[in-house]
């Protein structure tokens, strides 16, 4: 199991990177101080110097920023993934750094829903059966369908995922990112591969699940224009965050000029 | 070095299990060829040049006695070129300390001190006897070795009843003498039996054969037709008393010397074949998953403008970078293993030298035979890749329509975990199939090895339990009045005796014909029990005579036929015999008449010229003692010294065969199953780290991934099963030795060996799979497929 962090509560801890519209949400994610880096001497890559950062409860955050600024890394670490070189993260009393595999493995499964670039779906399940899947192991899972429907897949239930396009396999990754009534939504370039429509599509499946099911949701993309669906837009460079840009008002995927 | 040969080392070290494990298989391939083949060579090596040097005849007659005389008149018969005369008798060694009378036979030399022109001694210390001397003899070095004698000392030989003293002078190797057993035994018995040289004039002496002979040996000369020679050699023998000429094929130790050569050569090609027909199949399966992990790598190079020659180079280098590292490992082995077997040999078979052969040609025969197989694996694989769309081989390998009905009803309510294995096998059966097939194959291996203890415990169950019921066997001198029966029983330690006479014989059906031995035995016999198929007690015919069926096979004749029996023995008259029933034998060949019928036939009186005993095991050392000092006694063979003797020559060879095998079949198991288990996390590992992701545990998404290997374990090892009982008739269909049949029996122990030894090395390779399971790396699965 994750420790329980001594005396971190979400009102405390949030001097730098809190504070949007929505300020008495506790905050869920809190970093400080984190660094990650990669081999050592001269070749020494700093992919995170420093971080820190509080997410608030059912918060919707965009993470901009150019390639190789340590988004990726740190949507990791914070889901689990991988583990910084000093510093610390922690969801909600859940210690995340110095946890053992096992209680990370457990964080994953009871928490955290994940969104990636390459879907990643089971090629041999078709998509019902990779969304039951995840269903299996979760403690409050909605059903398949269910996900599938808020996603607007309901007519695909089982076709496989060679059978679908892109975008439909993506979405497919959305609903089994769902499926089990996640606290927090993990996003890294969902629409990274997609075309537009295709992409607003699974934006909106994304905000529905936001929305729907209160997921803490933590968007990566490249695409500056998603910024405007989120609560609040954290810009990175250089394995910090350089800016933080609340919205006034969410809008809509439909509404998202590309 | 380009960089494609820089790939080459990389892919070699990043797939180094996988290599090693197929580099083994093909050394286990290769082993077995070398070993088999290069024992065999040289065996048959040591046989040529040992028969060219010693002039080893090539005809033989035995005759009561016949006078010297006849000798000019046999060299004169067309067709020979050299006929030598000589004189033999049993003897019995008076040896001290001796569990069982010594048996053994003497051979007179030819008178002046020479060397015999035909079946030369080969002496290995000290000299010939000198021409006067009465009381010297060579003693061959078989014995010589087992009991430790050397030239100088003095043995005591009782020859006719009786004793006498020699001092040996030399020990030595003889062509007629290079496997040598008690008379009646298939194995040898080194300090049980004795062969001895004495001059000419000693030997006759003491059988009263002054002035004759009573064996001629000759060799033909070229072209000359053997059958026509022995046939007049027959005619010129058949006023003396002659017992039958035979050509080499006959003579017991060339016989049985030919049987384990044609048995070694039989499974010089099957065993390998079998064993490479596998390990080809094998690496076939092996080789083209592995290349086919690789389609994407090699859509790239192709994409990227690559010429289809060069990759193809690339794989050729890789496999036979794999291939040369397996032949070398194999012929190590192989060469290693064979000069084991022949260290086997020896015991067996005594030869002046046996050298260990390996013609430069088998090694490089092995090697290129694995490369062939390996490459057109690979070859196969790749092609399939080349030939796809550039496109299509840039996408991961993924049927479309998954196999997705084939679940059917079944499958809605199975969980999805439960689908992934099953459509992985299902989704692409021919696969599965040869992955299953090629587990399967890993349990005859071990089978094969186990097998021959189950097949020596029942050979010998059937002979000497149920057949053999007796403890000893004893041969007199000559055929006595059945009284000595009586008198035998009354002897203390002896529980019961029952006479049999045993007379020499030639069989001939149509134009096939044999020399066997032909024994008489009394109605309702208890030490001495014929068994038909079935095994039951088949009565001994009042007419006609019991054939065993081995024998009959050879002769062409069935129950009801008749064959043609010629004694060689008293008045030697020819009768037609009906085959009254057919029996089993396990040693050498059988045919049994009612003892009474036999001696009608042969116009005597009731003569037994053996005793089977049942002794009381306390009383038993003084029973052997007693019996040695008795004149009429020439010999006696103790069942408990024979299975003590049979033990020890067979367990080594059974061993070293068993241990082989077994080792092959684990290399077998553990390759198909590691490299499947490999390649399957090649080309899954990118969905295991996504399961990973999502909050799977280690040992869920193992249980996944291993699922799939252990459905095909469980389904290959009955059908491997079913394999090796299918194998072990084809080898032992193969067989064609006339001095031991072995059953076909595989005990139930070592089909639960072999499956267990074969579970074993899956759930080792599952194990070692596991671990790199373990440390999946999580974050690159999400960067890209690799
Ligand atoms: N395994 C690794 N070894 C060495 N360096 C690494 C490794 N993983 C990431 N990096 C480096 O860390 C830095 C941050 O990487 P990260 O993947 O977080 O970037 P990113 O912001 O997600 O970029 P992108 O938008 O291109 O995905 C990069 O400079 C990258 O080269
Ligand atoms: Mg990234």
């Amino acid at each position: 199991m994750l420790r329980r962090m001594p005396n971190t509560t979400a009102t405390d801890a949030a001097p730098q990177a809190g504070g949007s519209g929505n300020t008495d949400a506790p905050a869920v994610f809190v970093a400080r101080g984190l660094c990650k880096s990669y081999g050592s001497g001269d070749a020494t890559v700093h992919a995170l110097r420093d971080l820190d950062l509080d997410i608030l409860q059912g918060e919707f955050v965009v993470l901009l920023g150019p390639s190789g600024s340590g988004k990726s890394t740190l949507l990791n670490i914070l889901g689990g993934l991988d583990a910084p070189t000093s510093g610390r993260a922690a969801w909600r009393d859940h210690e995340l750094t110095g946890a053992d595999e096992a209680a990370l493995t457990a964080y994953r499964r009871d928490h955290v829903g994940f969104v990636f670039q390459f879907y990643n779906l089971i090629p041999s399940l078709t998509a019902r059966e990779n969304v039951e899947l995840v269903a299996e192991i979760a403690r409050d899972p909605m059903r398949p369908e269910e996900a599938l429907a808020l996603v607007g897949l309901s007519h695909r239930l089982d076709h496989f995922p060679g059978q679908l396009s892109g975008g439909e396999q993506q979405r497919v990754a959305v609903a089994r990112a769902i499926v089990k009534r996640p606290d927090a939504l993990l996003c890294d370039e969902p629409t990274g591969a997609l075309d537009v429509e295709t992409g607003k599509l699974v934006l909106s499946a994304i905000a529905r699940a936001n929305r729907d099911v209160g997921a803490t949701t933590v968007v990566i993309t490249h695409n500056a224009a998603i910024a405007g669906m989120a609560d609040r837009v954290l810009r990175m460079g250089g394995g910090r965050i350089v800016a933080i840009e609340p919205n006034a008002r969410r809008l809509a995927p439909e509404e998202l000029v590309w | 070095m380009s960089v494609l040969d820089r790939k080459l080392l990389r892919d070699i070290r990043a797939l180094r299990g996988q290599v090693v494990t197929i580099a083994l298989l093909i050394g286990a391939g290769v082993a077995v060829l070398v070993m088999s083949v290069s024992s065999f060579l040289s065996l048959r090596g040591a046989q040529q040049a040992f028969y060219a040097e010693s002039h080893f005849a090539e005809a033989y007659a035995e005759v009561e006695r016949a006078p010297r005389t006849l000798l000019a008149r046999i060299a004169e018969i067309p067709g020979v070129a050299l006929a030598e005369g000589r004189v033999t008798g049993e003897a019995r060694v008076d040896w001290p300390g001796a569990e069982v009378p010594v048996a053994g036979r003497v051979l007179s030399l030819p008178v002046g001190g020479e060397q015999p022109a035909l079946n030369r001694l080969r002496l290995l210390a000290g000299r010939l006897p000198e021409p006067t001397r009465h009381d010297e003899a060579v003693i061959h070095a078989a014995f010589a070795e087992a009991r430790g004698v050397r030239p100088g000392d003095e043995i005591a030989v009782i020859l006719n009843g009786r004793r006498e003293r020699f001092r040996i002078t030399g020990i030595a190797h003889s062509p007629e003498f290079v496997f040598t057993s008690r008379p009646g035994n298939p194995l040898p018995d080194d300090r049980g039996f004795v062969v001895l040289w004495a001059n000419e004039d000693a030997v006759a002496r003491a059988f009263d054969m002054q002035g004759a002979f009573d064996q001629v040996v000759l060799t033909l000369a070229p072209g000359a037709s053997e059958p026509a020679v022995i046939a007049e050699l027959d005619r010129l023998l058949l006023p003396w008393g002659g017992r039958g000429a035979y050509g080499r094929r006959d003579q017991p130790s060339h016989r049985f010397l030919e049987d384990e050569l044609a048995e070694q050569r039989t499974l010089a090609v099957t065993v390998p074949l079998v064993f490479f027909g596998i390990a080809a199949f094998l690496l076939n399966v092996v080789l083209g998953r592995m290349v086919e992990a690789q389609r994407e790598q090699v859509a790239a190079l192709k994409a990227l403008g690559y010429p289809s020659f060069p990759i193809a180079l690339h794989y050729a280098k890789f496999v036979a970078m794999i291939c040369l590292l397996g032949s070398a490992l194999g012929v190590a082995a192989g060469a290693w293993m064979g000069a084991g077997m022949l260290g086997n040999y020896r015991p067996f078979f005594r030869f002046p030298e046996l050298p260990y052969l390996l013609p430069a040609w088998l090694p490089l025969l092995a090697a290129a035979a694995s490369f062939a197989v390996a490459l057109l694996g690979v070859l196969a694989a790749l092609r399939r890749i080349l030939r796809l769309p550039a496109a299509e081989g840039l996408r991961p390998a993924r049927p479309a329509a998954f196999g997705g009905r084939v679940l059917g009803g079944v499958g809605r309510r199975l969980g999805a975990r439960a689908k992934i294995p099953l459509r992985g096998l299902l989704g692409r059966p021919l696969r599965t199939l040869l992955t299953v097939l090629g587990i399967a194959l890993a349990v005859p291996m071990v089978v094969l090895g186990l097998f021959w203890w189950d097949a020596m415990d029942s050979m010998v169950e059937l002979q000497f339990d149920r057949i053999e019921r007796g403890d000893a066997f004893v041969a007199l001198t000559d055929p006595r009045p059945s009284r000595a029966v009586r008198e035998m029983a009354r002897l203390p330690g002896v529980l019961a005796a029952e006479g049999q006479r045993i007379v020499p014989v030639r069989l001939r059906a149509a134009q096939r014909s044999r020399l066997l031995a032909l024994t008489g035995l009394p109605e309702g016999a208890a030490l001495r029990v014929p068994r038909d198929v079935d095994l039951r007690p088949v009565p001994i015919p009042r007419h006609g005579i019991a054939l065993s069926r081995r024998l009959a096979e050879r002769l062409g004749v069935r129950e009801g036929d008749t064959v043609q029996v010629e004694v060689l023995e008293g008045a030697r008259r020819v009768h037609d015999l009906p085959v009254a029933a057919l029996v089993e034998d396990i040693i050498g060949f059988t045919a049994l008449m009612e003892i009474g019928a036999l001696n009608r036939l042969m116009r005597e009186d009731d003569l037994v010229s053996h005793v089977a005993l049942r002794v009381d095991p306390l009383a038993a050392e003084a029973l052997w003692q007693r019996l040695a000092e008795r004149p009429r006694v020439a010999a006696t063979n103790v069942k408990a010294v024979w299975l003590r003797v049979f033990d020890e020559v067979i367990a080594g060879l059974v061993l070293t065969s068993a241990v082989t095998l077994t080792g092959f079949g684990v290399i077998i198991a553990v390759g198909v199953v590691y490299n499947s288990a490999r390649v399957a996390l090649q080309e899954r590992g990118w969905e295991m780290a996504s399961l990973r992701v999502l909050g799977f545990t280690r040992r869920e998404v193992s249980r996944i991934l291993l699922a799939e290997l252990a459905l095909a374990v469980l389904v290959a090892v009955p059908l491997g099963l079913v394999l090796a009982q299918w194998f072990v008739g084809l080898i032992l269909g193969a067989r064609d030795n006339e001095s031991f049949d072995v059953p076909a029996v595989i005990s139930t122990a070592t089909f639960a060996t072999a499956a267990l030894v074969v579970l074993g090395a899956a759930l080792a390779s599952a194990l070692v799979v596991r671990r790199r399971i373990d440390r999946l790396d999580l974050i690159a699965a999400l960067k890209a497929r690799d």
